[in-house]
């Protein structure tokens, strides 16, 4: 028991460690550019001697701004469209003035503009677009036979399709939501026909594509700036101030290019501009592969079994209650039901403003789905107990604990474990997930394959998944074989 | 030793027992009969506390059976039930001493006792410490009277013990059975659909039908003079049949 008490106190530093006191936490959303630019910040401290720890690849704005605001990150990357629009959506923030007003509400520090207004385009295959001759957005509305495709973010957000279609009238009824990098390919292989970019992106050029112009002036600017809370050092805020103004739109391209389509980790990438631009040489640090699925693994490992830890007592003892009292059995099913359908995602960013970034929120969301299985399991185990061995147990007067002890859980040992292992296998693959929340584990790779479209990095994720899935369902049957008694 | 008062078993939309008044003296072997669905299992599950009576009450000596104190009366009374109701997961010594261990008896008491009721039930040593899993039909039903017996109760109650066993195990389990109640003076309650193994075992017989009692005395009563129409119908049908050539 100490040891596991241990690793718990080690996971909670571990999850607690973005505090103020401990270093500059930069984090970055999970897309090439935002990674690039928390790589350079992150780069750019250390060699301003400031201790800095880039917190890669989180699910999204909401996560970042609320993980900010909670002091787990101390800066990002943001873009002022996206603050205009999603975070301050529903206050006046339109001019330069009152944007700075609410940031100083919020103690969050701007720093000046980096260079470049990465806002939303609609993207077409050349060839496509010169044969309907669509050119500009308006053109969009004498084609609604054209598919788009947009990702999730795009397509819910206001200021995304909602907005567009409303102000250019369009009207396209094959509309999808899809992975911004699996809509690119979808593009190329002709299997859609519009989505939306980032004006800075790398496979505009790689794939050939024209960019609409936007002849109403639907989307706003989204000029990227860093996001720091105020109460970062003097010293880090200079650091920003310094590299203001020093990326323009083609410079970022180039750099989302040389890391998406030619393979160069973020680290080298920012290693270089800094290089070139301020010609000072960061250390990075290096990864290989083997440290680096070593660390996934444990990683994923620590999720898994520290959910699987605390929701088997948990549950276990729910299901001896809902077996126990009939009339509890309905609500605590009823709430148990429920929760095993909140998407992980909606789960994970509910659990921020309490729990932060990390581990915390992961294994809590990974506690929360392993809840039903083990809990019905636990409650049919004890249902399924022949009348007549009940009444035996009865007769002999045994009290209730020990019934339950001796008996009872003895005979629903079989199906409890079943329980477990269905939790443990669904929890391997839902802790992919935690990669958004910053918990790391394979889905890191996974992650990062899909955002660089390099297969053998999904794969560098997917499979080790896959195999400690197997490995979980076999060492199982192994516990199943050695405790449980055939009968 | 036990007794009925008024008792009456009301199960959804069926009553099982109609206001039954039946009083077993101490160190009487009693035989409840009857046809499927009289209220003989009832009226024994009844005398366990495993079902509470919808009216009336049930004593056991002076105490009245309630659910204040079913634990310890509970220790007085042995249950045995068709199917042995042995736990899978536990040796037949383990099911046999589990109750014993659970109060907390000296482990030298438990041993002795386990040994004597393993002479008694004339059970081999070598297959006490199998699962119910390994043993015959007839050994569990002795594992089980075993159990039943451990806390030396005051009342043993049989519920068809015998009923799923071939002829030549029962045969050989109802000799042992007769010579152990004959040894231990207990007032032993004997649920059966067959009058032969009822006369075998029992001082008294009680035939019931529809949930009440319709005679009780000996075999040899109720041959002499059957209560009604039922009870001579009920005893014609056990006669064995005749061949059908002569």
């Amino acid at each position: 028991m100490t040891r596991i008490a241990r690793l718990v106190v080690l996971m909670l530093a571990l999850s607690c460690a973005n505090a103020n006191a401990g270093p500059v936490v930069i984090g970055s959303k999970a897309f090439t550019e935002s990674v690039i630019l928390g790589e350079l910040a992150t780069q750019m401290l250390r060699n301003g001697g400031i201790e800095a720890r880039h917190q890669r690849e989180l699910g999204g704005t909401a996560v970042l701004w609320s993980s900010l605001r909670r002091g787990d990150l101390s800066c990002y990357a943001e873009y002022t469209g996206t603050l205009r629009a999603e975070i301050y959506a529903r206050e006046a923030a339109g001019t330069d003035a009152q944007l700075a007003a609410l940031l100083q509400r919020d103690a969050i520090w701007a720093s000046p503009p980096i260079g470049f207004n990465d806002t939303y385009v609609l993207g077409m295959r050349k060839a496509a677009a010169q044969k309907l001759s669509v050119m500009r957005m308006s053109d969009l509305v004498s084609h609604p036979g054209l598919r788009l495709a947009f990702s999730n973010e795009f397509l819910d957000r206001a200021d995304g399709w909602p907005g567009l279609r409303a102000a250019y009238g369009l009207p396209q009824a094959d509309v999808r939501g899809m992975d911004h990098d699996l809509a690119y390919r979808a593009l190329a292989a002709g299997s859609i026909d519009v989505t939306d970019l980032y004006s800075t992106d790398a496979e505009i050029a790689y794939y050939d594509l024209v960019t609409l112009q936007d002849d109403r002036h639907y989307f706003p600017a989204y000029d990227a700036l860093f996001l720091c809370r105020a109460d970062v050092a003097p010293d880090v805020r200079k650091v920003f101030e310094q590299l203001a103004g020093t990326i323009d739109a083609p410079t970022m391209a180039r750099l989302n290019a040389q890391a998406k389509l030619d393979h160069v980790p973020e680290a080298k990438v920012a290693q270089a501009f800094i290089r070139d631009a301020l010609g000072v040489e960061s250390r990075i640090a290096k990864d290989s592969r083997s440290a680096r699925l070593l660390r996934r693994t444990l990683e994923h490992l620590s999720m898994v079994g520290l959910s699987l830890l605390a929701a088997v007592p948990f549950a276990v003892a729910l299901g001896v209650l809902a077996f126990r009292r009939p009339r509890l059995s309905r609500p605590i099913f009823a709430v148990a039901d429920v929760l095993q359908t909140i998407p992980a995602l909606a789960l994970l960013v509910f659990l921020i403003p309490w729990l932060g970034i990390g581990y915390a929120p992961a294994v809590t969301a990974l506690f929360v789905y392993s809840l039903l299985p083990i809990l019905r399991n636990t409650h049919a185990g004890l249902a399924d107990i022949p009348q007549d061995l009940r009444d035996s147990a009865d007769a002999l007067g045994l009290s209730s604990r020990a019934r339950l002890r001796f008996i009872e859980m003895p005979l629903a040992a079989r199906s409890i474990l079943a329980g477990i292992k269905t939790a443990a296998v669904i929890n391997v693959g839902t802790a992919t997930l935690g990669a958004l929340i910053g918990a790391g584990g394979y889905g890191q790779s996974i992650l990062t394959g899909i955002r660089l479209d390099d297969h053998a990095l999904i794969l560098e994720g997917a499979v080790p998944a896959a195999l400690l899935a197997l490995a979980v369902q076999w060492a199982f049957g192994m516990l199943e074989r050695r405790w449980v008694r055939v009968h | 030793m036990i007794a009925f008062e008024n008792v009456t078993y009301d199960y959804p939309g069926v009553t099982a027992l109609r206001d039954v008044t039946l009083s077993l003296d101490h160190a009487t072997t009693t035989a409840l009969i009857g046809p499927s669905g009289c209220g003989k299992s009832t009226l024994i599950k009844i005398a366990v506390g495993l079902l509470i009576p919808s009216r009336g009450q049930v004593r056991i000596g002076e105490q009245a059976l309630e659910s204040a104190h079913l634990a310890a009366l509970r220790h007085r009374i042995g249950y045995v039930i068709q199917s042995g109701g042995l736990f899978p997961h536990l040796t037949a010594r383990e099911n046999v001493t589990l109750c014993a261990r659970h109060l907390r008896r000296p482990a030298p008491w438990i041993a002795e006792r386990f040994q004597a009721l393993a002479e008694l039930v004339r059970l081999p040593g070598d297959l006490l410490d199998r699962y119910p899993g390994q043993l015959s039909g007839g050994q569990r039903q002795r594992v089980s009277v075993m159990r039943a017996l451990m806390l030396d109760p005051d009342v043993l109650l049989l519920d068809e013990p015998l009923g799923a066993l071939d002829p030549m195990v029962r045969h050989e389990l109802q000799q042992d059975l007769r010579a152990l109640f004959d040894r231990l003076r207990k007032t032993v309650v004997l649920v059966t659909h067959d009058l032969a193994e009822a006369a075998f075992f029992s001082d008294s017989i009680v035939l019931m039908r529809e949930g009440r009692i319709v005679q009780r005395g000996t075999h040899a009563d109720l041959q002499r003079a059957p209560a009604d129409a039922f009870v001579r119908a009920f005893l014609a049908a056990q006669q064995p049949l005749p061949p059908l050539h002569d």
